[in-house]
């Protein structure tokens, strides 16, 4: 749902900050935002995977977005949010420093990936925007999570 | 699915509960209570299912509803006395009538040479009842396949049936030739074919309808009768029903030979059918899913078969489950919420006086009380899988030759459903067990000085907080030396053990004691008590078992009341907090320096349990949470007993306590994590993990690794 769309319909993305740089996804796929709260480690996974929350009775996994996109992963405070997001048929929580805007942006805005030698972007970004002057990355949410065969811990 | 099929699949639902009710009105005839009653709930009971079976065409089970009907009726009339004889008999035509309808419900075709035997049999009951074609019509008044549209007026010995069916009639894959057959069963018929209209065959359109029929049928039944054998095919066939010698009734067209489907008729009809036992035949002739007309139609249908199976219980509705578990899982996130809430209150320094923690003592009443009662939604009494066991118990005792009774109690005791489903088929196992196993031949229970009839005992009962259920049986009771002998022999045990009476006869639970040698045509099926006690483990449930010679056997079984609970010893792990399944611990134990060792090269460690080594296995380490070992002195063992009987001590840093949790799948939003059964919430809103105990100890095992993905599946 995050992928460019051919045609110029106006769409509303949610802006958020990961370190220094800026990220956004579509606003249909955020179910809800919330403050950050300690997770409960799970045994032997991804490094990304910061463990799981309680949100009212679904257990929700945490994927910290700076780990996942490469950055350094500091270790979170209050002041960090989690996007409740819908991928699929599963709900789960991304951890992000903090949230900036909602965009309203039509598809002719976003401009293709330039290629670039970073695996992340190819995997992750989906498309750039110029808000402002600044750069913000729009960010594809399908290869968020661990794939179902187990990575090496 | 189509309407059709979803009619049939109700008619099948209420043929089970019909068949219960029959099952269980027999046997309290067979108790003493011959009430008219009683016979009267178990005539209707087979009366209905005939009634549906109608509706459908079901050809073998109509014929042999219809001769159990008649004998029950000749029961009711009080031409024949309900002693044991016939009631034995009546009983084994209910085990044939439940069969015809599950070969019915499957599709495939009953073994017709047993029903024939038994219809057999029934006739013979009755032998002064006139005859089976002929059905006493004026008892159809009182429930519900009542024809509601006929007037029945005076009978005449003798009708004229015309009946032309339109091609929707075939459309709708009815059959002419079993509605004249239909016909044929309420008396001698004359049939004349009308093909008048048929055209030559190159103008015939194949899926048109050319032909028609008079029939005169020479019965002394009401119009009423005749008139229902076109009841489904009201609409789509023109039907004129005349006692012949009378006028002509064409000028007064009845409601079925209405040409159009029409709502407004239909409802008028349910409308009158709210007075009474709504007619299933009239849901089945509604070809639309349109709501107004559905509901209360669908209510009604539920009501009699509801109020027959717990006549006190009134009222019932019939609810999809996820719904029930979606407000368990809110009622769950409720008490956790109210939990956290009472405990910021209490922080924030308010009195206990105050209003505030007053309001929030009585918010707390208030959600255990919505908690308990939501629970109780998925409750179910035992009854329903108790209530197969009298068949299968008659059965094994006829394939035995023994005599058994089996006596029930605390059938309305609840458990969750779930519960209930997978109990089914260890029950199954064990009663036949008892009679097979556990009871004596009848030679040898004389010679013994006990009755010949042997008695097997069901019961249920709620205990702690837990179900109770025993099988006990007044056999012989286990024969220790033999299975003492067996185990040896089968190298289950050393030939020098020495065993404890108790220890002895828990062998019999062992995987690989029963083996085909001993396999009989009613025990064996290749399934031993081991598997039994898996089953039972499975649930999170115990099996015991406790013998004395000479005296018999009582297994039991203690299992949770449901599955979305678990009883779990919560432990604190290298700082996490973790819960492990109270079923599988055995005991915990404070670990001494002494009693702990190396073993190999390796960190796998060993500790002394009284005499024998069981694997140490640092739950900290098996997953991850930190890479050396803790000194076992400073935590807490917690010896437990595997799936497959293994034993092992896991060691963790703390016991924080026994609690009650609800257990959330991981899987849902995330993916299966080795090491880890399940997620829970505790009582501070915080995630815990429950431990998947036998994936751990298989790690401690093997050479295999937490990873290795065979390992998931099996533990999936």
């Amino acid at each position: 749902m995050t992928q460019p769309i051919h045609h110029n319909q106006a769409r509303e993305l949610i802006s958020f900050r990961v370190g220094v740089q800026e990220f956004c996804v579509d606003i249909m796929a955020v179910r809800e935002i919330r403050g950050w709260t300690v997770a409960t480690a799970l045994p032997r996974s991804p490094g990304f995977v910061r463990g799981v929350i309680n949100l009212r009775g679904a257990v929700l996994p945490i994927v910290d977005l700076a780990a996942r996109l490469g950055f350094d992963n500091a270790e979170p405070t209050a002041r960090h949010v989690i996007i409740v997001a819908q991928i699929g048929a599963q709900t789960v929580g991304l951890l992000v420093d903090a949230v900036s805007d909602i965009l309203t942006v039509t598809d002719d805005v976003i401009q293709p990936t330039p290629e670039v030698a970073s695996d992340t972007a190819k995997t992750f970004v989906r498309g750039l925007l110029a808000v402002d002057g600044r750069m913000i990355s729009l960010i594809g949410l399908e290869r968020l999570l661990p794939t179902l065969e187990l990575d090496a811990a | 699915m189509d309407p059709l099929a979803a009619i049939k699949e109700t008619f099948f639902q209420e043929c089970e509960e019909q068949l219960a009710e029959l099952e269980s009105g027999l046997l309290a005839m067979e108790g003493g209570e011959t009430d008219s009653e009683t016979i009267n709930a178990v005539f209707r009971a087979v009366h209905s299912i005939k009634g549906g079976a109608g509706a459908f065409s079901l050809e073998a089970l109509i014929r042999f509803a219809h001769v159990f009907e008649t004998a029950l009726d000749e029961m009711r009339s009080g031409r024949l006395a309900p002693t044991s004889d016939v009631l034995k008999i009546m009983l084994r035509a209910a085990d044939v009538l439940a069969d015809l309808v599950r070969a019915a419900r499957d599709g495939e075709v009953a073994d017709e040479t047993h029903s024939q035997a038994l219809a057999d049999e029934l006739r013979g009951l009755s032998p002064d009842a006139a005859s089976d074609e002929t059905e006493s019509e004026e008892d159809w008044g009182d429930f519900d396949f009542k024809p509601l549209a006929a007037a029945a007026p005076a009978t005449t010995g003798q009708w004229r049936v015309s009946f032309r069916p339109r091609a929707d009639l075939y459309a709708k894959a009815n059959e002419t030739a079993l509605l004249l057959r239909e016909l044929g069963r309420l008396g001698p018929i004359d049939v004349e074919l009308d093909a008048s209209a048929l055209p030559s065959l190159a103008d015939i359109d194949p899926e048109a309808a050319y032909l028609a029929w008079t029939v005169i049928l020479t019965a002394d039944v009401p119009e009423g009768a005749v008139r229902e054998v076109f009841e489904f095919v009201d609409g789509d066939c023109d039907l004129e029903i005349t006692a012949v010698g009378e006028a002509d009734s064409s000028d007064a067209p009845a409601p079925e030979a209405a040409p159009e489907f029409d709502i407004a008729a239909l409802l008028a009809k349910v409308q009158d059918a709210v007075a009474e036992p709504a007619p299933t035949p009239a849901i089945v002739s509604q070809p639309t899913d349109e709501p107004p007309a559905d509901a209360p139609a669908r209510a009604q249908v539920s009501g009699p078969s509801a109020t027959a199976a717990a006549p006190s219980a009134g009222a019932t509705i019939r609810v999809d489950l996820e719904r029930v578990d979606r407000l368990i899982d809110l009622v769950g996130e409720l008490v956790i919420n109210q939990a956290m809430l009472s405990q910021r209150v209490m922080e924030a320094g308010l009195a206990r006086a105050s209003a505030v923690a007053v309001g929030l003592d009585e918010l707390e009443q208030l959600t255990r009380e919505i908690q308990d009662s939501v629970m109780a939604i998925r409750a179910q009494p035992v009854k329903s899988v108790f209530q197969r066991m009298p068949r299968l118990a008659r059965e094994v005792a006829a394939m035995t030759g023994k005599q058994v009774r089996l006596v029930t109690e605390g059938e309305g005791t609840e458990v969750d459903k779930t519960v209930i489903e997978r109990l089914a088929d260890p029950l199954t196992h064990m009663i036949r067990n008892a009679i097979d196993h556990g009871l004596e031949s009848t030679e040898a229970r004389e010679a013994a000085g006990k009755p010949a009839e042997g008695l097997v005992r069901l019961s249920a009962a709620h205990r702690s907080g837990r179900i109770v259920i025993e099988v006990a049986d007044d056999g012989g009771g286990i024969n220790r030396p033999r299975v003492k002998a067996i185990a040896i022999e089968r190298g289950l045990i050393a030939a020098d053990a020495a065993l404890s009476d108790e220890e002895t006869d828990n062998l019999i639970f062992l995987p690989g004691f029963s083996t085909a040698s001993e396999v009989s045509d009613i025990s064996g099926r290749g399934v031993g008590m081991d598997v039994v006690r898996r089953s039972i483990q499975a649930l999170g449930g115990r099996i015991s078992i406790t013998s004395r010679p000479g005296k018999g056997s009582t297994f039991t079984m203690s299992l949770p009341l449901t599955l979305a609970v678990l009883d779990g010893m919560v432990v604190s792990v290298a700082g996490q907090t973790l819960v492990a399944p109270l079923t599988a611990i055995i005991e915990t134990l404070q670990p001494r320096e002494a009693d702990v060792h190396g073993i190999g090269g390796g960190v796998a460690r060993v500790i002394a349990v009284r005499d024998s080594y069981v694997p140490l296995i640092d739950v900290g380490a098996a997953l991850g949470y930190r890479t050396d070992p803790i000194n076992p002195s400073t935590g807490v063992a917690l010896l437990i007993e595997g799936e497959g009987g293994g034993r092992a001590a896991l060691l963790v840093d703390a016991i924080q306590g026994q609690r009650q949790v609800v257990i959330k799948s991981l899987e849902a939003n995330y993916r299966q994590v080795p090491g880890v059964a399940a997620a829970t919430i505790l009582g501070d809103g915080r995630v815990a993990l429950i431990l998947d105990i036998d994936t751990i100890v298989a790690v401690s095992r093997g050479a295999d690794s937490l990873r290795s993905e065979t390992r998931m599946a099996a533990a999936g």
